[in-house]
Parts: C-alpha cells; structure tokens; sequence
C-alpha cells in the first residue's frame, strides 16, 4: 500500500511539470506579444518596445523564462498581472474562491440527482428503468452552456421577478450567495448527473446480486434497512469516485457557465485574460486548474486502491 | 446504454426456442437494433442538409435584410437575427463549419490512436512506457481547458480547430485502442501467424485490427458527440471559426443579447447542437448493443 502511494505521489509530481511545462508552453506561443498589443495603434519607438520586454523577462531564452516561472509558481508566486500590475495569487484567490463554491454546489446537487436517478433505475426496473434511461440519454446530448442559456431565457421570460445577474459575495449575505448560485449549478449538474447515474445504476445491481444482500433480505431485514445498511453503503464507494473523476468536467464547464451567468470566478477571469492576452494570469489559471484536477484523481485513485485490494496491482 | 434491455431480449429468445414456453412476449428487433437505425437515420438527414446546404438554404446566410429580429413567418421560417439574416438559412449553412470541423479532427484524431494504440499496445516495452506517458500528460489536462489554451494559441482559424480537437482526443483513442491489443495479442491465432513467419506489419493489420474494431467505432461515435460539444463551446467563447461564416455556437452566442425579444434566434441553433450530439449518442449505443461491446469508459 505505501509503495502504491509514494509510486502514485511520484507519478501526480511527473504529471504535474509535464502540465506546466505544456501550460508555459502553449500562452507562449499565443500570437502577437503582449508589449506589442498593449501599444496598439500608437506608434512607440522600438527601443522602448525592447526596454519594456526586457522589464518583463520577455527576452530571455525560453527555458530560462520557464524554470525561473516555475521557480516562482512552486513558491505560490505567479508574476504579476500585465494588466492590472497585481500580483497574479491575489488577482485568482478571490475569484477560485467563487469557482470553488459554484464546482462544490453542482457536484452534491449532481450527486444527488445522480444517486436518486440510479437508485431508482436500478430499484424499480421495468418502465421506471427506461426512464431513467431516455432521460439520461437525452440529457447527456445537452450541453451545459446551452442548459444556462436556456435556463436564462426562460427566466426572462417567464420569471422576470428573479434577478439571475446579480451575484452576491458570500460575506455579504450567504443565503442570497448561494440562491444565486443554484441555477448555474444546476446547469453545470445535469451531465454530470447521467454519468453518476449511469454509476450508481451499476454498482447498485452488482451489490444487490451478491449473496451478503440475499442473506439479509432472507433473514426477514426491512427493505429500508437492506438499502440504507448494506446496498448504498457498499455502492458508495463507485459512485464517490466517479464524482471525484467529474471535477475535471465541472471546472472545465464553469467557464461557460460563469461567462453566461456573469459570475466573477475564474473561468470568466480566463476568458477576460484571453482577450487581452495576459500570459501570467492564464497560465496560472491553466496550471491551477489542471493541479486541481490531477491531484483529485490521485486521491481518488489511492483512496480506490485502499478500498479495493485488487487496485492495488 | 443498456445491458439489461440486451439481456431481457436475450432471454425471451432462448424462451421461445423451448416449445413448452407459454408464449413469450418478443420484441421483431432488439432495442440494439433500433437505436441504431434511428441513429443511422438522423445521420443520414444531418449528412444530406450538411453536404447540400448552399442548394437547401433558402436565402445567403450573410445577407442583411431590414426586418431584424422578425417573428417567423412564410418567408423566414426560423425568423431572422438581430441584423436580419434568416436564421433557417444560418443553421443550415452553420453546420457545415461545424460538422466539418468535428468529423475531420476526429478522424486525425482517430487516425493517430490507431496508429499509437497499436504501436503501444503491441510491441510493448519501452515504447509503450514513452507513448503512455507521453499522452497521459495530455490526458492529465481538462478537456476543455487544454483546448481554450491551444486554440487561445495558435488562433482561432479553422486548421487550427481541427488540430486542437485532433490533439485533445488522440490520447483517449489511443487509450480504447490499446486496451484490447494486449489481450489479442497474446492470442492463439496470432502466435499461429507468427509461427508461419507473417510479417509483424501484417500480422497486425490482419490479425490484430480486425479484433478490436468494435470497442473502436463504438469510442469513435462517443467522441464525435464529446467533440461537437467542445467545437461549440468554443465557438460560443468566440474562439470558434472566424464571422463571416455562421456556426451553431457562434449563434447561440450571438442571439442570447436579444433572446427574450426573439427566443427562437437562440432555441434554434440550441436545437441543432442537441441534434447533433443524441445523433452521435443514439448511434453510439445502438453500436454498442449490436457490437456487443461492453462500457468503454
């Protein structure tokens, strides 16, 4: 077991200079450099030009320029802002922060969905199974920038009473903060609703076969206490894991949803950057991210291969 | 989709051909069978409205007229958009752009997983171990944000697009690839091939291929529906193809100023993308019930 962590933490570590390599990498080759557009139209002498990307370590070997980033990035310092001339950390903090909440609240609301759904196809069979099915089938053919947008269109319309622009801090007024938060949430949930469905329905119907449950149902135990103590405790363990495994799909879709749903976190903040070609604030966010990704799957995997001794080969 | 739904028409059938069961209620098809033609059909429409598009398109999807945001109406069936271009015309034209775009870069992205997935899964060692790891990198980025950041790079142009997508999916091919070939591999009629001395190249593509093309075509259809999804989200953050052409994402972007005066400037290239993606779904399980391949992720 420690072997497999310790081999599993070396790997995460290998994953993670591979991905910020790639993240240096790729802003890097972004078109136009950013001395260049910040001049715009005005006509600058080149030599300023020179003076202001030598200020920025823009002329400096690559590679140079990315052991000296990474350098900096380990020790949580990501350069400063082209834009905004602030430290980057204290530019993200706030706005992960947000990102964090909205990924947090669409994977229980996605959980739960998920479990219900699955529990409920697996329980019921039949005509309920096939529901559930359609259902998921069809869901899953909507993407969640067109659920938000729909979402905001219907509101609009119909519900003009609710206002879907206004976020509120937590700090201001935390209920407010998370009501308005539940309809993009939703719209980032409802893919990732299917896959945990999809999860749940399985894990459900191979415990429910094993003798342990046949056992306990013959022994005369209330069906609730047979779902509650023996089938969803032992099918938890997939469906925990396939949620972690989501957190991927959840932040890359917090993007459009933030963008949609005019929320201040990260995503918008990326696309904010992109635009005006920011290099340190996207690759912080892309290297962040992606951190928080490859790290999620590596709890994921060990906590799995603690569970289940097959794993562990 | 579904196993069970497999294994209940499995079951009736072995019931019906013992004569002392009482009738069995039978289904003509499986339900396999019938995803899958229902899959074929919408594909079908899609190719022909996509391939004959400019005949199809009632009006020229850049042409401006006076009456924006109309209602729909005999002449504009969808209506038109803010600066008054027929939408119809822009949703059909629109696919092409994206349609193009999707079924190119899956087919590279395809292409390169054949090849990687063989090479890493056959000859195994140390070019497994390079190719493996090599991709893991890759797969270890989200999706989505990989893309914003290589499109975000190179330019949105419709190359680049493609080979965005291409790159994002290669690993993940590989991956479904690679998974059989080490058990085929190993298998008698291999060995056989090789023992008459076959050439590797050969033994490959006759022996090896062949086998693991079902979890293949079924991963194919799976990430055709994944990549339309990515094709018009980036489209919708406006890293899509450049305006003058008209894209389902782009639309849907476009429209959402105006939506609540004109919803079906925004419901329609809403529709399309659904279309699209329970197209490549549909066909997806219907492929994996007739091919009988089990989950693939």
């Amino acid at each position: 077991m420690r072997r497999m962590v310790i081999a599993r933490l070396a790997w995460t570590v290998a994953i993670l200079l591979g991905v910020s390599f790639v993240a240096f990498m790729l802003v890097r080759a972004l078109p136009g450099d950013f001395v260049q557009t910040s001049a715009g139209a005005q006509n600058v002498a080149s030599d300023v030009l020179e003076a202001a990307r030598r200020e920025l370590g823009l002329d400096r070997p690559l590679l140079e320029q990315y052991l000296i980033w990474l350098g900096n990035a380990v020790r949580g310092d990501f350069g400063y802002s082209f834009v905004t001339r602030q430290p980057v950390v204290g530019e993200i903090l706030p706005r992960f922060v947000v990102t964090f909440q909205l990924t947090l609240i669409a994977g229980l609301i996605a959980m739960a969905m998920g479990v219900a759904t699955g529990l409920a196809s697996a329980r019921l069979r039949g005509r309920a199974d096939w529901i559930v099915r359609l259902y998921n089938g069809f869901i899953l053919a909507v993407p969640n920038f067109v659920v938000a947008t729909l979402i905001v269109l219907v509101v609009g319309l119909y519900f003009p009473q609710i206002a879907i622009f206004n976020y509120t801090p937590f700090f201001t007024d935390p209920l407010a903060n998370i009501g308005g938060l539940l309809l993009p949430a939703l719209s980032l949930a409802l893919a990732v609703s299917v896959t945990i469905s999809e999860n749940t329905r399985a894990a459900v119907l191979e415990v429910s076969g094993q003798d342990f449950v046949m056992v306990a149902r013959a022994k005369g135990l209330l069906p609730r206490t047979v779902l509650a103590n023996y089938l969803m405790r032992n099918a938890l363990t997939p469906i925990v894991t396939v949620t972690g495994l989501q957190v991927a799909t959840l932040l890359g879709g917090s993007i459009l949803v933030e963008t949609i749903f005019a929320i201040p976190g990260m995503g918008q903040y990326l696309f904010d950057s992109i635009t005006s070609r920011d290099y340190p604030v996207i690759q912080a966010i892309v290297l962040l991210a992606s951190a928080v990704v490859v790290i999620v799957n590596m709890f994921v995997d060990i906590a799995y291969a603690r569970i289940d001794a097959r794993a562990q080969s | 989709m579904s196993d069970t739904v497999h294994n209940t028409a499995h079951n009736n059938d072995k019931e019906a051909s013992r004569p002392e069961a009482v009738a069995p209620r039978r289904l003509p098809f499986t339900s396999g069978q019938v995803l899958l033609v229902l899959g074929l059909v919408m594909l079908a429409l899609m190719a022909v409205v996509t391939i004959f598009a400019p005949l199809i398109a009632p009006y020229d999807p850049a042409l401006t007229s006076a009456s924006s945001l109309a209602a729909p109406s005999a002449e504009h069936l969808l209506g038109t958009d803010s600066i008054g271009r027929d939408v119809l015309s822009r949703l059909i034209v629109g696919g092409r752009t994206t349609l193009l775009i999707t079924s190119v870069a899956v087919f590279l992205a395809l292409a390169a997983g054949l090849v990687l997935g063989l090479l890493s899964g056959y000859v195994g060692g140390i070019v497994d171990d390079v190719i493996m790891r090599v991709l893991d990198v890759i797969f270890a980025f989200p999706v989505f944000l990989l893309a914003i950041a290589v499109v975000a790079g190179l330019g949105p142009s419709v190359p680049n697009l493609i080979l965005t997508i291409a790159i994002v999916y290669t690993p993940a091919m590989a991956r479904v690839v690679r998974g059989p070939v080490l058990s085929v591999k190993q298998w008698d009629h291999v060995e056989a091939a090789r023992s008459i001395g076959m050439s590797e190249l050969r033994i490959v593509l006759r022996h090896v291929l062949p086998m693991v093309v079902s979890p293949i075509v079924v991963a194919t259809s799976l990430t055709l529906a994944q990549t339309i999804f990515t094709i018009t989200a980036l489209s919708f953050l406006g890293l899509g193809p450049p305006p003058p052409d008209p894209n389902w994402g782009g639309m849907l972007a476009e429209a959402r100023q105006f939506m609540e005066l004109a919803p079906l400037t925004v419901i329609a290239p809403a529709g399309a993308i659904v279309f699209a993606t329970l197209t490549f779904i549909v066909l997806a399980n219907g492929l994996r019930e007739v091919l009988d391949v089990g989950s693939v992720r």
